[in-house]
């Protein structure tokens, strides 16, 4: 609880200090709050806590995941901290938001209960709408902001009317009691039980743009402003991946042959057609969006996995993934403030000047496309292996195929980079909050790609 | 006996109303509508003994909320004419896709023979000072995280609405 709290606390400080007119100062209360939630999470380590009623669960799982997205956030304030212009209005409501949004998450990774799960997921998508809108004066923010919020406050009241039909059918919107609500029932739910499962599902999966909820992905991730992207591509969707992870594999274990379908056809949707979809694509900001998708899929393999592996495995894959992302739309930020433009054609050349963003971004590529020896090659081997050992070998089969295709569009930014043609080559100037961000990700990429029982030994 | 009549022509209001609110083709209509089966609803949670929630219901709901859906809509001047048009192929597949939910739906009712039907004899239970003691006690924690949530939405408002 303490850790919530904290965070908490920091987002109020933050807005209270957009009073003293000091931009910039959001940036070291915000880097304090974190890293102090950061140490407290830690102290957390195998205490497991039932809080309030079993409100709130703070089980290993939570607090890896919690330290993961504390560290995520981290980078990403940073990036914010760099990118954002000084003089630019309403830094420090953007920053809070962040915030805000932080603590939400911290919600999705250990709730116990219905209700809180339901007020993460909102509060995050507050906190995204707004964010997304947040450059109020360019159309596509607009726009996104616009879209998000439509669809988005449609997929809360589909996840809403989901959970009222399980609290019908069960009783409760504690776990302990839809639990023991199962195994009175003998594990047959009642149909009015499964369509509120389904109903939760679509709600879930609409946040972490699962397809075929994934329709606004791209234009939302075109359109917002490119740090607000960095925050939906990696944060979000691991603590809409860890909500999901722990509903399933904790909570619903039992009634795993109701729902294992509806996610293995969701999974396997999502990384093929996403792979399919990304190919064609000319803008970097989309592809990465298509991208995102398409790890969504790989993700959900380690809910059907659910055996001693898929914790471990999912908690890789969403490190490298993280980090991956991170460190890309980094690059990204950082020429756009160049080029004013996101085209794959803007990255032609770049290797000559800006070796060091350069390989930052072959680096991030290789990792998502799942070369050895970064993070994303295990991560991928290990969620794999997660998935047969299981049972769902032709899933696997399908998501080897939509590796290899996706290799296509992880390596055209790369060839492009490597090209001669030094024509429309600028040097771009890196600030130091830059090089810490590609320094620590591309750092931590390499570490787990070579020792990833650092982190899989953890759960 | 007389509170059964009751509920079914609260039940009639409110499913003739809120079937008048997607059909009818001005949005003004539909809003007043939807106020009509707001009212209806709160009719059902005095029914059920509730009463706190049916006067929230209609302070928040058919009060608050239903002037800033009238106002959007006579500012934004919807009418017929700007509306958009759709093309019939994405017309039939929204058909079919609503249908395919409505379906699915209705045969979850099947399953509420033999769910467990939760006893009220206790009448107390919708009462405020009931609900006061389980927010402040059960749900402590959700009701101070609310907070949070409200801290965000004022912050998003006042951030896209400020005049520069």
């Amino acid at each position: 609880m303490e850790v919530i709290i904290i965070i908490a606390l920091t987002g109020i400080a933050i807005m209270m200090a957009g009073a003293l007119n000091k931009p910039g100062f959001s940036l070291w209360i915000a880097i304090a709050g974190l890293m102090l939630a950061f140490i407290l999470n830690f102290r957390l380590w195998n205490t497991n806590l039932h809080l309030f009623n079993d409100m709130i669960v703070y089980d290993n799982f939570a607090v890896v995941f919690n330290a993961l997205i504390i560290v995520s956030s981290a980078l990403v304030f940073l990036l914010f901290h760099s990118h954002y212009s000084p003089w630019e209005k309403h830094l420090d409501e953007i920053a809070a938001l962040l915030i805000f949004a932080c603590t939400s998450m911290m919600l999705m990774t250990s709730y116990g209960n219905l209700v809180v799960l339901f007020i993460g997921i909102e509060t995050m998508s507050i906190c995204l709408y707004v964010l997304a809108g947040s450059r109020k004066y360019e159309l596509p923010s607009n726009e996104a902001a616009l879209k998000y919020f439509l669809l988005g406050s449609f997929a809360t009241g589909v996840m809403l009317f989901g959970i009222a039909l399980i609290y019908g059918a069960s009783g409760s919107f504690d776990f302990h009691g839809i639990t023991s609500y199962l195994t009175s029932t003998g594990n047959q739910t009642s149909s009015m039980f499964s369509i509120g499962l389904l109903l939760l599902t679509v709600g879930l999966l609409f946040k972490i743009a699962a397809v075929p909820f994934h329709f606004w992905a791209p234009d939302v991730y075109e359109g917002s402003p490119t740090v607000i992207t960095t925050f939906m591509g990696s944060t979000v969707k691991i603590a809409g991946v860890a909500a999901l992870y722990r509903l399933y594999a904790y909570h619903f274990a039992a009634i795993k042959p109701i729902w294992a379908t509806t996610i293995m056809i969701v999974s396997a949707l999502s990384f093929f057609a996403a792979v399919l979809m990304a190919l064609p694509q000319k803008r970097f900001k989309r592809l990465l969006a298509y991208s995102g998708i398409s790890h969504a899929g790989f993700l959900l393999m380690a809910v059907l996995a659910m055996n001693q592996y898929a914790a471990s495995a999912l908690l890789l894959y969403a490190a490298s993934y993280s980090l991956a992302t991170i460190a890309a739309f980094t690059v990204l930020v950082e020429v756009i403030e160049v080029r004013w433009d996101d085209e794959l054609s803007v990255f032609k050349g770049m290797g000559a000047k800006n070796k060091f963003l350069a390989f930052a971004l072959i680096v991030a590529m290789l990792s998502m496309a799942g070369i050895p020896p970064f993070s994303g090659f295990m991560a991928k081997f290990m969620m794999f292996s997660a998935v047969a050992e299981s049972g769902y070998i032709v899933l696997v089969v399908f998501g080897v195929i939509a590796s290899a295709i996706s290799l296509v569009y992880y390596l055209k930014p790369i060839t492009l980079i490597l090209s001669k043609d030094e024509s429309n080559s600028t040097n771009i100037k890196l600030s130091w909050e830059v090089i810490i961000v590609l320094v620590v990700t591309l750092t931590l990429t390499l570490i787990f790609g070579i020792f990833p029982g650092l982190l899989t030994g953890l759960l | 006996m007389f509170s059964t009549i009751l509920f079914y022509i609260l039940s009639v209001i409110l499913v003739f109303s809120s079937l008048m609110v997607i059909f009818s083709r001005k949005p003004i209509n539909s809003v007043l509508f939807l106020i009509v089966s707001f009212f209806a609803i709160s009719g059902h949670y005095i029914l059920l003994n509730a009463q706190f929630l049916a006067v929230v219901n209609i302070i928040v709901y058919a009060g608050a909320i239903m002037v800033l859906f009238l106002f959007t809509v006579m500012l934004l001047n919807l009418n017929k004419e700007t509306e958009p048009k759709k093309s019939a192929l994405v017309k039939i597949i929204a058909v079919i896709t609503g249908c395919l939910l409505a379906v699915t739906l209705v045969g979850s009712l099947k399953g509420i023979d033999n769910a467990p039907v939760q006893d009220f004899s206790d009448n107390s239970i919708g009462l405020i000072k009931n609900l006061g003691k389980t927010l402040f006690t059960d749900f402590l924690v959700p009701f101070e995280l609310t907070s949070v949530l409200f801290l965000a939405s004022i912050v998003g408002t006042l951030m896209i609405g400020k005049k520069e």
